[in-house]
């Protein structure tokens, strides 16, 4: 807590904010206040509307209805754009770092600002060195201006971002920041650094809205919290006196029994996939195993090592250390085509990774089987040809035909592809990250029927997915992944998204 | 934030899918789509009959022009460039360009003619050439595979040190001792058609099966399309960036092998300037054919479209510089054509 705070005057005041996409309420008339020289955190699980909220202060999206008042100054939400944003004084640092490493310290804060310029249009070094010099000073920013940036530290970085979005605010601390999951990508040890510096800042009267998922940040940093859930504002409150139970159980809107649940019997056939120990990057050693025909989830927030985790199953992130069986055969795959050989398959979690768009729809579909076409010295196209219209008809995909562009199909047909892609070389272990991501609610009931019909057939599947309620609907167990690890499993009637919500962020941040 | 959110998500979602209903959608592009997708393929042929009907009608070219004389000129002095122009066009379909085919050619052309001169026999003057190609192919691929470096700067590199080794070898003087049944091949017809454009023809005949019915050229084109979808079937991408290459250098070899038996001399400058119009040809064939798809059909048409129209205009009496306007400007065109087809197909 920073103690600066207690009757500090309105900052920032949202009024009656209002947004639709569709038939979907994101935001359902939302108002609260920020105060000036506070840290006031913003939370909410997942459909909360927060993220809508941000863009639309950003001025990236405009909002249906309501204001944004800024220290007395007033805009429309209708009417936001990126350009009436800063006007207003809210200054924006993204999850994504915007800034360039293998420049200078200096260089980093002038660039996007401009440089001080002599009468030739040159740049002035000594006067953008010593602006430098003073803009860390004031930042508490322990850097050298002729530094490359990629030489700091994590959070020095992130702060050099703030000054640079902060040091030409006209009074002393007017403008509004707006830090949304500054911590995402930083280690625990960076994440205190920051937090101190943010806790300074607000201490000299900056006012900072803190947008993230880690808790324990919220309880040690923030002044108040705002939570929001399905479009709605449900509190804001004060934190002091908050407890962790309190905040997961205002975001989910349920109560917390912080027990854990015990790993039951297995109702299901032989282990098909056995991780003991694995190690590599983000992953900090997982134990984890996928019995036939049954589908497995992998509940984690952005960050927790869900995706790495199956990349190295598959092949194609090398892991320090740890064993991988499939069938109680040891296997090491050192490239995707081993893990596939070995009966793997693997759906990417952006489209972009798997997607030929260029391509025709047949030859999308044959990517991962083309050897099977190749006999007596050419490619069979008669054959390909009529096993992509089978496979069309088999996994739903809508398309005039197969000779198509893969790229003029809907993302839910362009999935739904890519699945058959898989499905075709009938793997012993699917592995499926955010399988579901950007896909419409037709396309998604398709795509969750072709997973359980492989899964009879006796597949063992894991899926990745940030989206609880349908890891809940879809999955027998689910495991909770965060920082790496496995930290808890659900299964049977502890399979709600609320719970899922609850032992993700409960373990959240705990490294 | 961005990944945790359904509702952005589902927007993000419609943001990406350029069509909302997609069976509707799709039904409409098969049935105006066929009509635009065959205007799109045949417009280059098409243009090419057209330019060559012109040049054929026009009085100042009527009586030269349709002459067979001159019409075996154009395809028989089109057969090194076009073979040079599959070359690049291999490495290509990955996304990769060659900018040392040329180079590649004239130092082929100056090994084969020395060890001709030397008094090797022609078997062994064809392997020198197709290996010095090769070996050129294998430094190329693996600056780019294992180095690292980008393969404008690799093969731009390796042009340069060729064109070195060649001035170094030759002392900058024409190797002019070449047995006369080699020139005989580069200037002879087989029942009126000129066997350097036979040559061409078999060459283009071998790189579209390998491009259109090996998993090789279907692997290729794939890694073009999308790296990273590539690797994730399975794909060893390093390794067919490195075959390409070696193809494109050992294609290359021999186009310098055919130059010498065309042109009768290995003349030290003669690379240099068959790179441009090679790539232009590698370029503008993905605006035929096959429109988005770079394709040997494609590259066939775009050399004969400005062989034609430069042969005509000079018959026309149009000064030797306007070529280099056809050129240049067949290149841009390509690259820009290319591009609309592609954008097109993928709906972005």
């Amino acid at each position: 807590m920073t103690g600066a705070t207690a009757g500090g005057a309105v900052a920032l005041r949202l009024h009656e904010i209002e947004k639709s996409f569709g038939q979907t309420r994101a935001l359902k008339g939302v108002s609260f206040e920020v105060k000036g020289g506070e840290i006031h955190a913003l939370l909410g699980g997942n459909g909360s509307g927060k993220s809508t909220l941000v863009k639309i202060l950003a001025g990236v999206y405009n909002a249906d209805g309501g204001s944004i008042e800024v220290r007395g100054h007033r805009l429309r939400a209708e009417a936001t754009t990126p350009a009436a944003a800063q006007a207003l004084g809210l200054r924006f640092v993204h999850q994504q770092p915007s800034t360039f490493p293998d420049m200078s310290v200096a260089e980093n804060l002038s660039l996007g600002r401009g440089f001080e310029t002599g009468v030739g249009r040159n740049i002035r070094w000594r006067t953008v060195r010593a602006r430098a010099r003073a803009v860390l000073d004031r930042f508490g920013i322990d850097a050298d201006p002729g530094q490359p940036l990629g030489a700091l530290g994590a959070a020095e970085q992130t702060m050099v971002e703030i000054a640079r979005a902060l040091q030409d605010q006209e009074g002393e601390s007017d403008d509004i920041l707006v830090l949304d999951e500054p911590t995402a990508s930083l280690p625990a040890p960076e994440v205190k650094i920051l937090l101190d510096a943010l806790r300074r800042y607000a201490a000299d009267g900056q006012t900072i809205v803190y947008v993230t998922h880690r808790l324990e940040e919220v309880l040690a940093v923030a002044d108040r919290v705002t939570v929001l859930r399905d479009g709605d504002h449900i509190a804001t409150v004060p934190c002091e006196g908050l407890t962790h139970d309190a905040l997961v159980e205002l975001i989910v809107g349920r109560s917390v029994d912080s027990v854990f649940p015990e790993s039951g019997g297995e109702r299901h056939k032989n282990v098909a996939l056995e991780v003991r120990g694995l190690r590599g990057g983000p992953v900090t050693g997982v134990d984890l195993t996928v019995r036939s025909g049954e589908i497995v989830g992998l509940a984690g927030l952005v960050g927790s090592g869900r995706s790495s985790l199956l990349r190295m199953i598959f092949g194609d992130l090398r892991p320090d250390a740890g064993v991988l069986e499939l069938d109680g055969a040891v296997i090491a795959p050192r490239t995707p085509l081993q893990a596939m050989n070995a009966g793997i398959a693997y759906v990417p979690e952006t489209r972009s990774d798997a997607a030929f768009a260029d391509m025709t729809l047949a030859e999308n579909l044959s990517a991962a089987s083309v050897p099977s076409y190749w006999r007596g010295g050419r490619l069979h196209s008669r054959a390909e040809r009529a096993d992509t219209l089978r496979l069309i008809e088999a996994f739903a995909v809508k398309a005039a035909g197969p000779g198509i562009a893969f790229g003029t199909l809907s993302g839910g047909n362009q999935q739904k592809a890519i699945l058959g892609r898989w499905l075709r070389r009938d793997p012993r272990v699917l592995l499926l990250d955010e399988p579901t991501h950007g896909v419409d609610v037709g396309a998604r009931i398709e795509i969750y029927a072709t997973i359980r019909r492989a899964v009879d057939a006796g597949a063992a599947v894991l899926v990745a997915s940030s989206d609880f309620e349908e890891l809940a609907g879809l999955c027998d167990r689910v495991a909770v992944i965060s920082g790496g690890r496995i930290v808890a499993e659900a299964k049977g009637a502890e399979l709600g998204s609320d719970r899922l919500q609850q032992l993700a962020y409960t373990n959240g941040g705990e490294q | 934030m961005s990944t945790a959110d359904p509702v952005p998500g589902a927007v993000a979602d419609a943001g990406q899918t350029p069509l909302p209903d997609v069976g509707a959608a799709s039904r409409r592009s098969s049935s105006s789509g066929g009509v635009i997708r065959h205007a799109e393929a045949y417009a280059l042929p098409a243009l090419l009959v057209a330019v060559a009907i012109l040049f054929s009608v026009l009085p100042s070219t009527s009586d030269t022009f349709p002459s067979m004389p001159n019409v075996q000129t154009i395809v028989g002095n089109q057969s090194v460039v076009g073979i040079i122009a599959l070359a690049a066009l291999i490495p290509l379909v990955c996304n990769q360009f060659d900018l040392s085919v040329g180079a590649t050619l004239g130092l082929s052309s100056i090994l084969s003619a020395s060890v001709l001169s030397s008094g090797a026999s022609i078997p062994v003057a064809i392997v020198v050439g197709i290996a010095v190609g090769g070996a050129v192919g294998v430094v190329n691929g693996l600056l780019i595979t294992r180095a690292g470096v980008n393969a404008v700067i690799a093969t731009l590199g390796t042009a340069i040190v060729i064109h070195g080794i060649v001035t170094w070898k030759t002392g900058g003087e024409s190797i002019v001792d070449i047995p006369a049944s080699v020139t005989n091949f580069g200037s002879a017809n087989t029942l009126g058609v000129p066997r350097t454009f036979v040559a061409l023809l078999l060459v283009a005949l071998a790189v579209y099966y390998l491009l259109e019915h090996t998993p090789f050229g279907r692997y290729l084109y794939s890694l073009g399309s999308n790296p990273s979808a590539a690797r994730l079937v399975g794909l060893n991408t390093n390794r067919l960036v490195f075959q390409s290459f070696v193809a494109s250098g050992m294609l290359s070899g021999a186009a310098g092998v055919l130059q010498l038996a065309r042109s009768g001399s290995a003349s030290p400058q003669v690379g240099e300037n068959f790179t441009l119009p090679a790539l232009a040809a590698a370029f503008l064939s993905a605006a035929a054919i096959r429109p988005g798809r770079f394709n040997v059909g494609g590259v066939i048409i775009a050399i004969f479209f400005v062989a034609v129209l430069n042969s005509g205009l000079n018959l026309a009496g149009a000064a030797a510089y306007v070529s280099d306007f056809v050129n240049g400007i067949a290149l841009i065109a390509g690259v820009a054509l290319s591009a609309a087809f592609g954008r097109g197909r993928t709906g972005q």
